[in-house]
Parts: structure tokens; C-alpha cells; sequence
């Protein structure tokens, strides 16, 4: 007999045991509620450097600076045609020079005297909410501009930013399999617990004919409700860490357009977080169950 | 019903708890094992419900050979015999009823036909106003019968009993007796392990004797020469 044929009768079962052994089910919620918790933290905490670094590659401004015997103008023309929909300025030499002094402000006395010619001419390239990849693959294009010497757009620390994210994804990963095996074992060990409770309970069943699968199903049932729970708990947790703490981070660092709840926390983490939780629970109930099986098996 | 042919079980680590054990018993018989504490009785009933599998030999069950039974074919032949044991083995959290009606549940039997079956046995075992009791609110004599309803509600063809009134006095010995013996009169096969002489004298039944894993006498002389 399957659960599929008396779904009710097994789901009564399961929710009577564990309002009989409430210790269990809170440990193995609480267990986890952590490990989804943990989980989830890291993969916001991810999502979140992954949304600034693209705000800040976003920000930067691509400049391609020009031989000073170069056609400003055909300049100009090719980096727009580069660059379709951006904002794209030539700026002559002398302009460079004054827009520097400006940025010195009154240390820009320290200029006095020197040939407008020192700064080389260049054309700007204005392209607001563009992403990293989109940026290195504009900076190539802006490669093709007549009399280019050379393209900067901030490239270093970003790149710098990305390799640390993709260590970051590596280590995510590797903390992510690691929580999961060590939560299996955890709520695998305290299922056990309930299972040897219920050890007498298991011999009877076993003693008037139910099958393996009659025996287990409650259980499986058990530990899938706990994962849920404890996946749901900790879905519900973050997004009120998250509520709480981003107003102040999106200050802090200064950003224009703040974080959402949504980018750090999107509908399929959250979702993910509580069939993980779910199929955790499961898989711990069935490994303390079989063992206890196995051990009753003639 | 039973067949067992040089059956040997040897415990890791131990004397041997059966020695080249042949016997059969028949359907409809009700036979008294019994024997010293240690002599095997306990062992022999553990390897016809399969609980435990037999070193050497053949063992039949209902003509099947349980010896080298898979593990997915024992609930089905469990479910064809009823298990009493001395310590009751009753559900603490679970009502009479409940417990009864435990092994139609494994089934899968309708609700509506669980609870006539319920009934039914629990009024044949004197237990219908405590349907509803759990199982620590009654005597030891009460909690066996529960268990003799449990183990012959699903109309078992051979019912096992394994020291049923070693935990109670003579007076509740009797009618647990009684119902073993009233299920035996109904066409089950009833095997009764038990050390208590003062049963076999009472029930002239047939008595197969047991001493340190082997069977030393066989057949109703045994109360005579006063061998358990």
C-alpha cells in the first residue's frame, strides 16, 4: 500500500507523530531552518555583489583616448557608430586640460604654464546601467576608433571585483554542498533519535505484516513537512533580514538606485530554499528510517 | 502448517540456540512448546515469523520455505499469523481500539470495515467498553487479551504465542487461555510457548519439549513423566 493510495491516512500519521515527539520536529526544523538560513544568506549576500558590481561598471565612463594628431571629429563619428543609443562626446585637448584643472580645484594653479597640448584629445563614451561584460565588449569595439592610443573604462578593480565574485561562486558552491551534506547528517542523526523512540512502533507494525514502504511513508512524510518548515522559516527570516538591512546598505554605499528586496532574494532562491529544505527533511528521514529497517530485516 | 527439518540457529558468539530441530504441526493442531528459560522456544517462534533467519536446514511455513524467504515476501505471511508475546508489545499512545484495529490499517482495509472487525473481536475478548482506554490504564491480564485481539482480528491461520501468561496471575492465565483456545476451536493453528507445567496439565494438548536447542521429547507423555 502506497501513500498515493491513502495520502490522508499517512499524512494523519506523520502529523500525530510529530505532535507527539515535538523535541524532534523542533530540533529537525531548527537544524534546517539554519543550514536554509545559511544557504540563503550567502546566495542574497551573492546576488547582491554580483547587482553592484554591474551598478558600478554601470557608472564608469569609457574614454578612448586619441593621438594628438588625430581627427577628432571622424573620431567621434566611428565611437557613436561603435556605441549605438550612447551618449558620446569629443573632447579636444585643451578641454581635457581645463576639465582637469577644474577637478583640482584650487590646486589647479599647479598647471599654470603648462601647453594646452599635454592631455590628449579623447572621446567619451556616456552609456549609463550597462554591465561589466557589456562594457569590456563596447571598450573592444572602441578599439577600432582612427588615432585610438588606448581605452580605459576603470576595467582593473572591476575585473579585480569579478574574479573575487567568481572565487566567491566557487566557495558558495563548495559551502552550499558542504552545508547540505553536514544538515543531511544532522537532521539524519536527529531523526534517528525519533525513529529509536519509535523503534517498538516500527517491530509492531512490522510484526503484523505492514510493508517497508507502509513503514516508512509516515516518516518520509515527517521529514519533508519538517524541511518545509524549517526551508519556509528561513525564506521568511532572510526577507525580513533583508527588509531590514537594505535601506541602510543601498545608503551606506552611496547608490543611486538602491538594491530591491527582489534582486537579492528573487521568487526562485526563496522557492529553492523551501524544496531544499523539503527534499533535505525527506532524504534525512529516509536514510534513519531504512537504517532502522535494515536492522529489523530477518 | 509448520515443517521444520534440522533446523540449526547459532548466534554469533554463542551456544547454539537450535541443534538439528525436526518437527511439523499440523493445521488446526494447538501444541504447547516448552522447555527451560534458554532452551530454544523463544528462537523456534522467532524463525516462523520470520524475525530471524535459520543458520542450516529447511523451515516451511504454510508450505512455503521461510528459510530463504526474501525479505519483500514476509509481510504477506505475517499478515496470515498472529504474534502474542509476554510483554504484551501494545502501542501506549494508541487506544484499544486503535491498537486492534492496527494490523486491518497495514491492510489497507476500508475505515468502516475496520471498525466492525474492531468490534467484533474486542466483544469477543470482553474489552468493548474499553475501546476507548489506552492501554497503561488497564491490568496485565486486560492488555494481553488486547494483544490476543490484535493478533487474531485479521483471521490469522496460525497464531503464535510466545510465553502469553508469563506476566500474569492464574486467574487472568485462564481467560487468556481461553481465547487461545477458543481461536484454536475456530480452525487456527495455536502454538504456545510456555514454561508453566500447570498448563500443560490443564490443556491436554499435544507438547513438544525443548532443552538447550534441541528437542528431547515430543507428544502428550511429556505431563506424565513431567519432563517441562
Amino acid at each position: 500500500m502506497s501513500a498515493l493510495r491513502r495520502p490522508v491516512y499517512f499524512l494523519r500519521r506523520a502529523l500525530d507523530a510529530m505532535a507527539r515527539g515535538p523535541r524532534v520536529t523542533v530540533v529537525a526544523t531548527g537544524t534546517i531552518f539554519v543550514a536554509a538560513f545559511l544557504t540563503g544568506l550567502f546566495a542574497g549576500a551573492l546576488q547582491g555583489a554580483q547587482k553592484l558590481v554591474a551598478a558600478w561598471a554601470g557608472e564608469v565612463q569609457i574614454s578612448v583616448y586619441l593621438d594628438p594628431s588625430a581627427d577628432l571629429e571622424a573620431a567621434r563619428a566611428a565611437a557613436a557608430a561603435a556605441a549605438p543609443g550612447r551618449v558620446v562626446e569629443a573632447v579636444t585637448a585643451a578641454e581635457a586640460l581645463r576639465r582637469f584643472r577644474e577637478t583640482l580645484g584650487p590646486q589647479g594653479a599647479l598647471l599654470d604654464g603648462l601647453k594646452p597640448g599635454v592631455m590628449p584629445p579623447s572621446v567619451e563614451v556616456r552609456a549609463p546601467g550597462i554591465g561589466l561584460a557589456e562594457a569590456r565588449a563596447l571598450a573592444k569595439r572602441l578599439e577600432a576608433v582612427p588615432g585610438m592610443r588606448e581605452v580605459d573604462y576603470g576595467s582593473a578593480w572591476l575585473e579585480r571585483l569579478e574574479r573575487l565574485l567568481k572565487q566567491l561562486r566557487w566557495a558558495g558552491t563548495a559551502l552550499f554542498s558542504a552545508l547540505a551534506i553536514g544538515s543531511a547528517v544532522l537532521v539524519a542523526n536527529t531523526l534517528r533519535l525519533g525513529v529509536f523512540a519509535r523503534r517498538d512502533e516500527i517491530e509492531i507494525m512490522k510484526l503484523v505484516g505492514a510493508t517497508d514502504a507502509f513503514v516508512e511513508t509516515p516518516f518520509l512524510i515527517e521529514g519533508m513537512v519538517q524541511g518545509v518548515l524549517g526551508g519556509s522559516l528561513a525564506s521568511a527570516a532572510l526577507l525580513a533580514a533583508a527588509a531590514l538591512t537594505l535601506p541602510r546598505i543601498g545608503a551606506a554605499l552611496g547608490l543611486v538606485a538602491p538594491i530591491a528586496r527582489g534582486d537579492l532574494l528573487p521568487p526562485a532562491l526563496l522557492v529553492a530554499l523551501v524544496a531544499g529544505g523539503g527534499a533535505l527533511g525527506t532524504i534525512a528521514s529516509a536514510l534513519a528510517v531504512g537504517r532502522e529497517l535494515k536492522q529489523k530485516r530477518p | 502448517m509448520i515443517q521444520l527439518y534440522h533446523v540449526y540457529k547459532q548466534y554469533p558468539g554463542d551456544a547454539p540456540a537450535l541443534i538439528d530441530v525436526s518437527l511439523t504441526v499440523a493445521k488446526g493442531e494447538f501444541v504447547f512448546v516448552t522447555g527451560p528459560s534458554g532452551a530454544g522456544k523463544s528462537t523456534l517462534m522467532r524463525l516462523v515469523f520470520c524475525a530471524e533467519a535459520a543458520t542450516a536446514g529447511q523451515l516451511l511455513v504454510f508450505g512455503r520455505n521461510v528459510a530463504k524467504i526474501k525479505p519483500s515476501h514476509v509481510p504477506p505471511l505475517r499478515r496470515a499469523i498472529g504474534v502474542v508475546f509476554q510483554d504484551f508489545k501494545l502501542l501506549h499512545y494508541r487506544t484499544v481500539a486503535e491498537n486492534v484495529a492496527f494490523p486491518l490499517e497495514v491492510r489497507g482495509l476500508p475505515v468502516k470495515e475496520v471498525r466492525r472487525r474492531v468490534g467484533a473481536m474486542l466483544r469477543s475478548v470482553g474489552l468493548e467498553l474499553k475501546a476507548d482506554k489506552f492501554p497503561l490504564s488497564l491490568s496485565g491480564g486486560e492488555q494481553q487479551r488486547v494483544a490476543v485481539a490484535r493478533a487474531l482480528v485479521g483471521d490469522p491461520a496460525l497464531l503464535l504465542a510466545d510465553e502469553p501468561t508469563g506476566n500474569l496471575d492464574p486467574d487472568r492465565t485462564v481467560e487468556v487461555m481461553e481465547l487461545l483456545h477458543a481461536a484454536n476451536a475456530r480452525g487456527t493453528t495455536v502454538v504456545v510457548a510456555t514454561h508453566d507445567r500447570s498448563l500443560l496439565e490443564r490443556y491436554k494438548k499435544r507438547v513438544v519439549a525443548l532443552e538447550r536447542g534441541s528437542v528431547i521429547a515430543d507428544g502428550a507423555e511429556i505431563r506424565k513423566v513431567g519432563m517441562a
